[in-house]
C-alpha cells in the first residue's frame, strides 16, 4: 500500500472511530439522567399525593433537581455533536 | 465492494435474532412482574380478581407491543428482500444496526411500562373502587414510557429503508467511516432508550400507587407525572436526533 491510500484509510478509520465514539456517549450518557429524572418525578408525585397544597413547592422543587441532573446528558450531547462535526 | 450474499445474511440473521432476542427478554420480565403482583393482590383481595386479571391483561398487551415491534423488524430483516440485488458493507452494518436498534430500543421502556403496570395493580387490589381512574393513569402512563420503543423503530425503519444498497462512489474509507456510523445509529437509540423508558416507568408507577392512596387529588399527581415524565423524555430525543444526524449528516 502507497503512503498516500494508507493516508485517506486512516482518516476514515478516524472518522468511523468518532462516529462510534459520538453513539456511545450519547447512548450511555442519556442513561444516569434518564433513571434519576425518572425517580425524583415519581417521588415528586408520591410527595403531592401526600401534600396536595404544597404542589407548587414540590413541582418546583422536582424541575430544579430535574435541570441538575439533566446537565450531564446535556454534555453527552455537546461531546457527540463535536465528535460529529470537527472531527 | 458489493458483499456475496452469504456474507450479508450473516448480517442480516444476527440483526433479526437480537431484536427479537433482547426485546422478548425485557418484555417477558415487565409481563412477568406485572403478572406477580396480580397474584399478590388477588391473595389479598380475592373478591376483586376480575378486575385485577383485566387489568394485567391490558397492561401486559401494552407490554408487549415492544416485543412485537421486534419482531416485525426480524421478519423484514428475513423476508424483506435484502439479498437481491447486492448490498456493500455500509449496507450490511445498516441492517445490523435495526435490528439492534429495535432489540436494545424496547428493553427500558418494556421495564419501566412493567413496573407502572405492577403498581397500577397494586394499587388496584388495595382500592379497588377506584380501578377506573388507576387504569387510565397507568395506560398514559404506558404510553408515555412506550415512545422510546417508538423512537427505536423510527430509527430501524430509517436505518432498513432509507440508507442506499451500494454507495455512489465507493472507497475503502468511506466504507468504513459510513459502516460505523450507521452501526451506531442503532447502538444510541438502541442504549439512549433505556434510562429514560425505566425513569417515566418509575414516575408512571409511583402516580398509579400514589392514586390509589389519595384518589380526590387525581388531577395534580398526573399533571406533576406529566411535567417529570416530559423532563426524564429529553434524554431521550437527543439519542434520537445523534442517530438521526448519523444516518443522514455523516
Amino acid at each position: 500500500m502507497d503512503p498516500n491510500t494508507t493516508q485517506i484509510l486512516a482518516k476514515g478509520i478516524a472518522q468511523g472511530a468518532a462516529f462510534l465514539g459520538a453513539g456511545i456517549c450519547m447512548g450511555i450518557g442519556a442513561l444516569g439522567p434518564g433513571v434519576g429524572e425518572g425517580y425524583t418525578a415519581g417521588k415528586a408525585c408520591e410527595g403531592v399525593a401526600r401534600s396536595p397544597e404544597q404542589a407548587g413547592l414540590i413541582t418546583r422543587t422536582m424541575l430544579i433537581g430535574q435541570a441538575v441532573s439533566e446537565s450531564t446528558g446535556i454534555y453527552s450531547l455537546v461531546i457527540a455533536l463535536l465528535l460529529i462535526f470537527t472531527t | 465492494m458489493v458483499l456475496e450474499a452469504d456474507i450479508l445474511k450473516v448480517f442480516l440473521y444476527t440483526g433479526a435474532a437480537l431484536s427479537t432476542g433482547i426485546a422478548s427478554l425485557s418484555a417477558g420480565f415487565g409481563e412477568g412482574y406485572a403478572a406477580a403482583h396480580t397474584a399478590r393482590s388477588i391473595m389479598r383481595q380475592p373478591n376483586a380478581s376480575s378486575v385485577l386479571t383485566r387489568t394485567m391483561l391490558i397492561s401486559q398487551a401494552v407490554v408487549e407491543s415492544g416485543a412485537i415491534f421486534a419482531l416485525v423488524i426480524s421478519m423484514l430483516l428475513l423476508f424483506g428482500g435484502f439479498t437481491q440485488g447486492g448490498a456493500d458493507w455500509a449496507k450490511a452494518f445498516s441492517l445490523l444496526g435495526a435490528g439492534l436498534a429495535i432489540g436494545l430500543g424496547c428493553t427500558g421502556p418494556n421495564f419501566g411500562s412493567g413496573y407502572s403496570a405492577a403498581r397500577a395493580i397494586e394499587g388496584i387490589g388495595r382500592n379497588p373502587s377506584k380501578s377506573g381512574r388507576i387504569t387510565a393513569n397507568m395506560l398514559i402512563g404506558q404510553a408515555i414510557t412506550e415512545s422510546g420503543t417508538i423512537f427505536a423503530l423510527v430509527v430501524s425503519l430509517l436505518l432498513l429503508y432509507t440508507v442506499p444498497a451500494q454507495m455512489s462512489e465507493p472507497s475503502l474509507a468511506k466504507m468504513i467511516m459510513k459502516a460505523c456510523a450507521y452501526i451506531t445509529a442503532g447502538i444510541v437509540i438502541g442504549i439512549g432508550t433505556f434510562g429514560p423508558g425505566t425513569g417515566i416507568g418509575y414516575v408512571a408507577g409511583k402516580a398509579n400507587i400514589s392514586i390509589s392512596k389519595h384518589s380526590k387529588d387525581q388531577g395534580v399527581i398526573t399533571r406533576t407525572m406529566f411535567l417529570g415524565a416530559a423532563v426524564s423524555e429529553s434524554t431521550a430525543i437527543y439519542a434520537l436526533v445523534i442517530s438521526f444526524l448519523l444516518i443522514f449528516v455523516s
